[in-house]
């Protein structure tokens, strides 16, 4: 998938304390990379407290609309920001309850994260927890399952565009999309549940339970391994390629199918 | 004697005291349809009477001491554990600190290098690589030692809250992929159904006993991973897959003993410390489930169906009943 198209220009807004860490750099420099703007809320002066960060954050929240918040929990060395977070995300939660908050806390386990689940939120909030050593690419992760649903247009590698609101994959030359016309009804379908699969999380497979019902005839797994080897045959003759049992779609040991992102 | 024991012998107890007061006031009244007129019934029936009432009272007084006792026992043990979490929290804290700060300056120096786009010399890009992978260790171990803390407190229960087990099998995924493409091995997961629901359980609980599981088959895989959820009309199911040479049957009955790991039974040193199996599966008891394990051994033969899976099972609404 094209990293920059995933974040599509999203504004992030980062509140913690250590954004000018080695780490949060790590953070901020993938979130650029995948295409999203990040927010940082950065209060100056000589004895900034957690009460600056909120302030600014409330602010930001207002003037920026970000897409979702990255928020440490931890302020500070005063004992009385010792979890400002949780309060700052009670107030985010109280002034839009469906903002999506990633909690970037080295208590993402434990009692302080049962603590914010039970007292600070409501049961719309859209609020996850993840470890400060997470690594950049599992923090954007999760912050785009937060954010949303998979995207109208998903990439599948830098060769083929899926279009769902129009219901059409388009192969990619040369930067010209064209339409592939014979790519319609179940093999579009097939296609979208595989494509919508992976954009959640790269190691998930779709089990034949669940793609019975593209299938016709007794044989339900030798037809739907005929309307997959179709599919892998019209999307390969778009771009001049070949795809092999390995490529693209693959049968992982008669469990299911996944995709898998081609190269260019 | 549990608590509910004691209540019950307590209220027991008290009711006998009562009827043995009963009979005392009552004994003018017991004793005159027994000996019209001459009021002799009316000591037997006041003596006995007070007897039980004696008995009663003695022993309802030994069930309230020994339930107070038992409540500040109980709370002598909660706050030693609260003490205990909390300190651990500021050394896991202080602890994660200088860890954060290496694991950040490798990230930088590697997008440095990743800048210049030279070719990185192999010494230096396995160092970077070991600090990266040992990240998801530290914290494992972290959560296993506080999880192991909390364990000890016999009052501890599980959360019971939403939870979204697809979401958190998904995030274990993401965490692990990396860490099983390094060493070669393909990480898979799915659900059935696909659009799973939520369940009613501890979140903390499951996301630490599946991270374990799959930690575990990252080590002993041979080259592919599969994690799966299901459900049936009272439980959901994770079962960890990996095609891993197996377990000894010798050392499956051991596999869930604390400190027990396969070094132990070849004398050899130790790669574990033996404490992620025991804490999983003692976590998944005190959630109202089990794990097991199931698997076929390679014996040094050819045999392709060698494989190890542990399965998970924990209820699908774990409130309780009036709450359902």
């Amino acid at each position: 998938m094209s990293s920059k198209s995933i974040g599509g220009g999203q504004k992030i807004l980062v509140v913690d304390d250590e954004h000018m860490s080695d780490l949060m750099r790590s953070v901020l420099r993938r979130l650029e990379t995948d295409g999203f703007r990040p927010i940082v809320i950065a209060p100056q002066g000589q004895h900034v407290s957690g009460d600056d960060y909120e302030t600014q954050a409330l602010f930001a929240l207002e003037t920026e609309r970000p897409a979702a918040v990255l928020l440490d929990v931890r302020f500070g060395e005063y004992d009385t920001d010792r979890f400002k977070g949780l309060s700052i995300l009670k107030k985010i939660v109280d002034r839009d309850s469906k903002m999506p908050v990633l909690m970037f806390t080295q208590y993402a386990q434990g009692p302080y994260r049962d603590t914010a689940v039970n007292a600070s939120l409501n049961v719309s909030a859209s609020v996850d927890f993840i470890d400060k050593l997470a690594s950049p690419e599992e923090v954007v992760l999760r912050l785009r399952r937060l954010i949303g649903k998979a995207p109208a247009t998903i990439k599948i590698g830098s060769l083929f565009e899926l279009d769902a609101e129009n219901a059409a994959v388009y192969a990619i030359n040369g930067g010209r999309r064209d339409l592939i016309r014979e790519i319609q009804g179940m093999k579009l379908e097939i296609l979208s549940e595989l494509a919508a699969a992976s954009y959640r999380s790269e190691g998930e497979l779709v089990p034949f339970s669940r793609l019975e019902r593209f299938s016709e005839g007794e044989d339900s797994r030798a037809s739907l391994r005929v309307r997959i080897r179709e599919l892998k045959v019209s999307l390969g003759r778009a771009v001049s390629r070949d795809f092999g049992a390995t490529e693209l779609i693959i049968n992982v040991r008669n469990r299911g199918y996944r995709l898998v992102h081609p190269d260019d | 004697m549990n608590e509910r024991w004691l209540k019950l012998l307590r209220t027991g107890a008290l009711a006998v005291a009562v009827i043995g007061l009963l009979l005392v006031v009552l004994s003018p009244a017991i004793s005159e349809p027994l000996s019209p007129g001459t009021l002799w019934w009316i000591e037997p029936v006041a003596y006995v009477g007070a007897g039980i009432f004696m008995i009663g009272a003695i022993v309802t007084l030994t069930a309230i001491r020994l339930e107070s006792r038992r409540k500040a026992a109980d709370r002598d043990t909660r706050s030693w554990s609260q003490v205990t979490q909390d300190y651990f929290d500021t050394f896991a804290h202080d602890m994660g600190r200088p860890l954060r700060r290496i694991l950040g300056k490798q990230r930088e120096v590697r997008a440095l290098l990743n800048e210049t786009g030279e070719p990185t010399p192999r010494m230096v890009a396995e160092l970077l690589d070991e600090i990266e992978q040992q990240a998801p260790n530290f914290r494992l171990m972290i959560e296993n030692v506080r999880v192991l803390v909390n364990l000890e407190d016999q009052n501890a229960k599980p959360a019971v809250e939403p939870v979204d087990a697809a979401a958190i099998i998904r995030n274990i995924s993401d965490r692990y992929r990396p860490i099983a493409r390094d060493r070669g091995l393909d990480l898979i997961w799915w659900s059935e159904p696909g659009e799973f629901g939520l369940v009613y359980g501890d979140a903390s609980a499951l996301d630490h006993v599946v991270t374990n599981l799959v930690d575990n088959a990252t080590k002993f895989a041979n080259e592919h991973i599969e994690v799966r959820l299901t459900r049936n009309d009272a439980h959901f199911l994770v079962r960890v897959w990996d095609d891993g040479n197996g377990i000894a049957e010798s050392h499956l009955a051991h596999i869930f003993d604390r400190g027990w790991t396969p070094e132990l039974s070849a004398r050899s040193e130790k790669q574990s410390s033996g404490l992620g199996l025991y804490i999983a599966s003692s976590l998944s008891l005190r959630c109202g489930g089990q794990l097991v394990v199931e698997s076929q051994h390679r014996n040094g033969g050819d045999s392709k169906d060698h494989h190890t899976m542990f399965t998970l099972s924990l209820p699908l609404d774990n409130r309780p009943v009036a709450a359902q």
